[in-house]
C-alpha cells in the first residue's frame, strides 16, 4: 500500500508541476514582447495610406490620432517597453485605417450630395426648358 | 529514512495544491468580468449588426469587428492594460465597419442617384420627341391645308381663266398690248350719226356683263370713222360716238372711272377707204379692256 500509495503521489507530483511549467511557459511566451517592427512598420504605412487618400481634409482627428499613437510607440521602443510599445504600434494602425475608412465615406457622402444637387439641377433645368417650350 | 521521501513527496503535493487551488481562485476571481468599455464596443456592434441594409455592406469588417470585440470581452484579470488596449481595437474595427458600410451605402446610392438623372434625362428627351412629333403633325396638316388652298385657288383661277377665255370669245375681242380689243362695228352706228341703232347693242350687253364680272378693268373707248366728208367733222363724230357707247356703259351702271372716251377721226383706218367694204371696216367703236394693274412694286424714292 505505501508503496503504491507513494507511486501515484509521484505522478501526481509530476503531472502537476508539468502543468504549472506549461502555464508559466505560455504565461511568459504571451507577455513576452516580440520586436514591434512589424507592427510599428504597419502603422507607419497605413498612416501615410490615409495621409495619401486626403484624411487631413476628412478624417483629421483620427489621421492626429494615429500620429500620437506612432510616437508613443517609438517612444516605448526608446524606453525598451516592447509590450506598451506594439500595443500603440497596433492601436496607431487601427485608427489610422479607421481615418481612411471615414475619409472614404466623407468623399462618398460628398459625392451623393453632389449627384443630387446635379440631378435636381438637372431636373430643375429640365423642367424650366420644358415649361418654355 | 523511510519517512523521508513521504514528507518530500507531501510537501510538493501540498504546494501543488496549494498553486492549483491559487490559479483556480484567481480565475474564479476575474471569469466573469469584461474590461470595462467591451460592453459599450458590443452594444456599438450590435446596433450595427442589426442594420440589416448597412450590416450586408460590409460583412468582412463586421466578422473582423466581431473577432475584436469578443477577444476584448475576455477577462484578463489585473491586467487592465491590455483589457483597455483590446477594447480600444475592438472599437476601432466597429467604427471602420461602420464607415465602409457607409461608404459602400453611398456608392449603392450612387447608382440610383444617376439612374434618377438618366431617367430624367430620358423622360425629358421623350417630352422633347413627343412635342416634335405632334409639331410635325401639326405642320404637315398645316401645310396639307395650305396646299388644299393652294389648289382649289389654283382651280378658282383655272375656272376663272376659262370663264374669262369664255367670256372674251363671247365678245370677239381680240387680245392685244394693249388689253382686250373689242371692235363694234358700224352695224351701231347709222352713216354720219352717233346715236346707238337700236337692236345692234348685244356686243355692248355682253361687255356690261364682262365688266361687271371683272370689276378691276377698266376701259377705254375710242371712235373711229372713215375719210368721208371733214377731218373736222370725222373727229367729232367719232368724239360722239365713243361718248355714246359710254352713255350707254354709264347707263348699264359701270363706274364712270372706268371709262374713258376718246374720238380718233379717220387717223386711224384699219382698212382701204376707197371701197365701201373698207370704209365700212373703218367706221367702228373700238373698246380696249385694259389688262388688270399688276402688283407693281413700289420704286424706291432713294
Amino acid at each position: 500500500m505505501p508503496r503504491c500509495f507513494r507511486t501515484r503521489t509521484r505522478s501526481q507530483v509530476y503531472a502537476t508541476t508539468a502543468l504549472a511549467a506549461l502555464l508559466l511557459l505560455v504565461g511568459g511566451c504571451i507577455t513576452t514582447p516580440l520586436a514591434p517592427e512589424i507592427a510599428l512598420n504597419d502603422a507607419r504605412s497605413t498612416i501615410q495610406a490615409a495621409e495619401k487618400d486626403d484624411a487631413s481634409h476628412y478624417a483629421n482627428a483620427e489621421l492626429d490620432e494615429a500620429r500620437q499613437k506612432l510616437i508613443l510607440a517609438d517612444r516605448a521602443v526608446a524606453t525598451e517597453d516592447m509590450v506598451l510599445a506594439e500595443r500603440l504600434a497596433h492601436e496607431s494602425a487601427a485608427t489610422a485605417k479607421l481615418a481612411a475608412a471615414r475619409t472614404e465615406a466623407k468623399k462618398a457622402a460628398a459625392i451623393n450630395t453632389e449627384m443630387s444637387r446635379g440631378a435636381d439641377a438637372l431636373m430643375e433645368e429640365m423642367q424650366r426648358i420644358g415649361d418654355q417650350q | 529514512m523511510k519517512t523521508a521521501p513521504i514528507t518530500l513527496a507531501r510537501a510538493f503535493r501540498l504546494t501543488a495544491v496549494a498553486a492549483a487551488v491559487g490559479i483556480a481562485l484567481a480565475g474564479c476571481a476575474t471569469v466573469q468580468q469584461s474590461p470595462s468599455g467591451a460592453a459599450e464596443v458590443r452594444s456599438k456592434l450590435d446596433m450595427l449588426s442589426a442594420d440589416s441594409q448597412l450590416a450586408a455592406r460590409a460583412p468582412v469588417e463586421i466578422r473582423e469587428a466581431e473577432a475584436a470585440v469578443i477577444l476584448a470581452e475576455q477577462p484578463v484579470g489585473r491586467d487592465v492594460a491590455l483589457g483597455a488596449h483590446r477594447v480600444y481595437l475592438a472599437d476601432r474595427q466597429v467604427e471602420i465597419a461602420m464607415a465602409t458600410a457607409a461608404t459602400r451605402d453611398a456608392e449603392s446610392q450612387r447608382s440610383e442617384l444617376s439612374q434618377a438623372r438618366t431617367d430624367a434625362r430620358l423622360d425629358f428627351r421623350t417630352r422633347e420627341a413627343d412635342k416634335a412629333r405632334r409639331e410635325a403633325t401639326a405642320a404637315q396638316e398645316a401645310s396639307g391645308a395650305v396646299r388644299a388652298a393652294a389648289a382649289a385657288a389654283a382651280v378658282d383661277a383655272a375656272s376663272n381663266a376659262a370663264e374669262l377665255q369664255r367670256q372674251i370669245a363671247a365678245l370677239q375681242a381680240e387680245a392685244t398690248d394693249r388689253g382686250l380689243v373689242l371692235t363694234l362695228g358700224d352695224v351701231l352706228f347709222a352713216t354720219g350719226r352717233s346715236d346707238l341703232k337700236a337692236g345692234g347693242t348685244s356686243s355692248l350687253d355682253k361687255l356690261v356683263v364682262f365688266l361687271n364680272e371683272y370689276p378691276d378693268r377698266s376701259v377705254a373707248i375710242e371712235g373711229h370713222t372713215d375719210d368721208v366728208g371733214s377731218v373736222a367733222m370725222n373727229q367729232t363724230l367719232s368724239e360722239q360716238r365713243a361718248d355714246s357707247v359710254k352713255s350707254y356703259l354709264l347707263q348699264s351702271g359701270i363706274q364712270p372711272g372706268r371709262l374713258l372716251a376718246a374720238g380718233m377721226g379717220e387717223t386711224r383706218p384699219i382698212a382701204d377707204n376707197q371701197s365701201a367694204t373698207g370704209r365700212q371696216q373703218n367706221r367702228r367703236v373700238e373698246v380696249i379692256i385694259k389688262n388688270p394693274p399688276a402688283a407693281v412694286p413700289t420704286a424706291s424714292t432713294n
